[in-house]
């Protein structure tokens, strides 16, 4: 009796979300590559919250994470020959390499399975990408600067860990940003290797040199660690890019409280792991989808402050966690 | 040219040299600001770097890879302990000090009493410290009290406070390694083991308070750094691995043990500080930047060393 009337209960749920029928028995898997920091935790967490729910309510029959321990390629390569054995629908990858992994992608796309890449994406044609746009994210920082100080002024720019595509990519877009507002000048530039206290070290080294700093162009991770330089140093704090780390908020709203300090923080929400799934469930169920989409950033400005320190977690990193409906918003606006 | 013998004077040398070319660009404007950083983290570097030299001088195979997990667990473990309460600031000390002593007492334990060569056994144990400080805070930032972060980012007299701790620090571990039994008893050890037990000296003994001198001072360079930079992060000691090794080969200390220095260490520190500060100033790029300070490391511990003439 129970039974039925679960079954029924399951019936109509499917009916409510149209075209969710379709997919019910599909099984989808989780390849990633690192599971080492807060960021990463924070997108397992909301992996495992999204897709349970959407397990629960019957939209898929199974979303099973994976994580390599050793975050190399020939490893997580291994991994997924061994989800094409298990016969799974779809594989949603974060790639260690992004080209590293073409030959075990290509073997799982003969074999008649969907492959969708996020974050760490790959270049072989057969899988989705849904890529995020660094060298956008860096040139917003610039774009919101011309507005906050039309006046211009000498920047510091803060990088990420030299070598790494995404390093060079925030750069290029933040350069660019520089190009087109010649008001502004990059006065110095450091690597700050995405970590506070490294960005600490050596912003205190090259500040003595520079002149006075209107602003600092951050990667994320970072700004923290440049507000407690420019404070040792006995500097008036500039205008600091946040990458939406928790204690970086945290300073932010002290200083907003303690004097209307005003700034904005950008950052990819770790949620973008909820909808890469969302799209390998839309590819699923037989909608066409075009292979390159581009994740959304999730910014905050200073109204928007408070709401996101809320809900941001002690040690972690502000997220938000995407909807069925996002994912097909997303796919539109790519077509 | 008599005071180039001196095995620190290369690495003194060098900072000056590397400070002048920084100073040169900004016309002399930045003079002071720049030398009170490097102070500030030269500091950090001294500390770990004294506990390293009086490993290293235990002879060859004697290091301790246990430094940055020992930092880090020590900043965590005191800082949430003090939870930012000014009458903490003791227990919080006493707590960085028992993390120093346990870690060394453990470090030896597996040396002596299940004979692991030590690069091996403080590896192992630092991945047991790195573990306890994940599993005890999960890497959240808790503020250390204000007394002591104002102390930590204050100066006396132009010279950062930490500098003075530093100072302090070296004073002492100068008496100790020059004018103590203990230090000529660790130097004996580093120039021929068997000669020294020989001759009677306590060799378990010395060795094991050594690895507790070098964790106990980490520990503290780990105390004072997560006052600093406003609360401990699970990768704050890092860089600290190389950094602690590296300041004891450039200030000229002997890496097959035996001979050490103090002095060299802070020369060491300050142009370890400064050779980064040049390039970003210069604004190489992140490429050439690694390579010159490669280069240039390697030209002054080939100067340093070219002083013993004869000598391999």
């Amino acid at each position: 009796m129970t039974r039925t009337i679960l079954m029924a209960s399951a019936a109509l749920a499917c009916l409510a979300g149209t075209g969710f029928a379709d997919t019910s028995d599909k099984r989808i898997a989780l390849s990633n590559n690192y599971a080492g920091n807060s960021w990463r935790q924070a997108m397992l967490e909301s992996w495992a919250k999204v897709t349970g729910q959407a397990v629960t309510d019957g939209v898929v029959a199974a979303a099973d994470a994976f994580t390599t321990a050793e975050n190399q390629a020939t490893e997580q390569a291994a991994q997924i020959q061994n989800m094409i054995l298990q016969g799974y629908d779809a594989i949603v990858v974060n790639a260690a390499s992004p080209t590293a992994l073409n030959g075990a992608i290509k073997e799982a796309c003969d074999a008649g399975i969907i492959v969708v890449s996020f974050d760490g994406i790959v270049d072989e044609p057969c899988a989705w990408r849904v890529a995020v746009d660094f060298e956008a994210m860096g040139k917003s920082q610039l774009d919101y600067l011309k507005t906050a100080m039309p006046d211009g002024g000498a920047l510091l720019e803060i990088r990420g860990l030299a070598g790494v595509f995404v390093d060079d990519a925030i750069s290029a877009g933040i350069h660019a940003g520089v190009e087109e507002n010649p008001n502004f000048t990059i006065a110095g530039s450091v690597h700050g290797d995405w970590a506070q206290d490294v960005a600490q070290k050596a912003v205190a080294g090259i500040l003595p040199s520079l002149p006075e700093i209107a602003a600092v162009v951050t990667q994320g991770g970072d700004g923290y660690g440049a507000a407690q330089a420019f404070a040792a140093a006995g500097r008036p704090t500039p205008i600091i890019i946040m990458g939406n780390r928790q204690d970086e908020l945290k300073w932010w709203k002290e200083q907003k409280d303690a004097n209307g300090y005003t700034t904005m923080s950008v950052s990819i929400a770790p949620g973008v792991s909820t909808l890469a799934f969302w799209v390998a469930q839309q590819i699923l169920d037989g909608k066409d989808v075009p292979k390159d989409l581009t994740v959304p950033f999730l910014r905050i400005d200073q109204d928007t402050l408070e709401a996101n320190l809320e809900t941001t977690p002690e040690g972690g990193v502000a997220n938000v966690e995407y909807s069925q409906e996002d994912a097909i918003q997303v796919i539109e606006a790519a077509k | 040219m008599k005071a180039l013998n001196r095995p620190w004077a290369w690495s003194f040398l060098a900072a000056g040299l590397v400070w002048l070319a920084t100073i040169w660009v900004t016309k002399g404007a930045a003079s002071g600001g720049l030398t009170e950083a490097a102070l500030t983290f030269a500091a950090f570097s001294v500390l770990v770097g004294i506990g390293q030299m009086f490993v290293i001088t235990l002879g060859p195979g004697n290091i301790d890879l246990s430094v940055p997990a020992t930092m880090t667990l020590a900043g965590t473990l005191a800082l949430k302990l003090m939870d930012g309460a000014e009458g903490m600031v003791i227990p919080g000390l006493l707590a960085t000090l028992g993390v120093g002593i346990a870690v060394g007492l453990a470090n030896y334990a597996l040396i002596k009493a299940l004979r692991i060569p030590p690069i091996i056994a403080t590896l192992s144990m630092s991945f047991i410290i790195q573990s306890i400080a994940i599993w005890s805070n999960r890497g959240i930032r808790i503020k250390p009290p204000e007394s002591l972060a104002s102390f930590t980012t204050s100066s006396t007299l132009t010279v950062p406070n930490v500098a003075l701790v530093a100072l302090a620090v070296s004073i002492a571990a100068w008496v100790l390694l020059n004018r103590s039994v203990y230090g000529r008893q660790v130097a004996a050890i580093g120039q021929s083991l068997p000669a020294a037990r020989m001759a009677g000296v306590p060799v378990d003994g010395v060795r094991l308070a050594t690895y507790v001198l070098c964790a106990t001072l980490a520990a503290l360079a780990g105390f004072l750094l997560s006052c600093f930079s406003g609360g401990a992060a699970l990768n704050m000691g890092n860089e600290y691995l190389l950094m602690s090794i590296a300041v004891v080969v450039i200030g000229g200390s002997a890496v097959a043990g035996g001979d050490s220095n103090v002095p060299g260490i802070w020369g060491a520190g300050l142009f370890m500080f400064l050779i980064v500060s040049m390039l970003n100033t210069y604004q190489f790029q992140a490429g050439y930047r690694l390579i010159l300070t490669g280069l240039i490391i390697i030209a002054v511990i080939l100067l340093a060393s070219g002083r013993k003439g004869g000598r391999p």
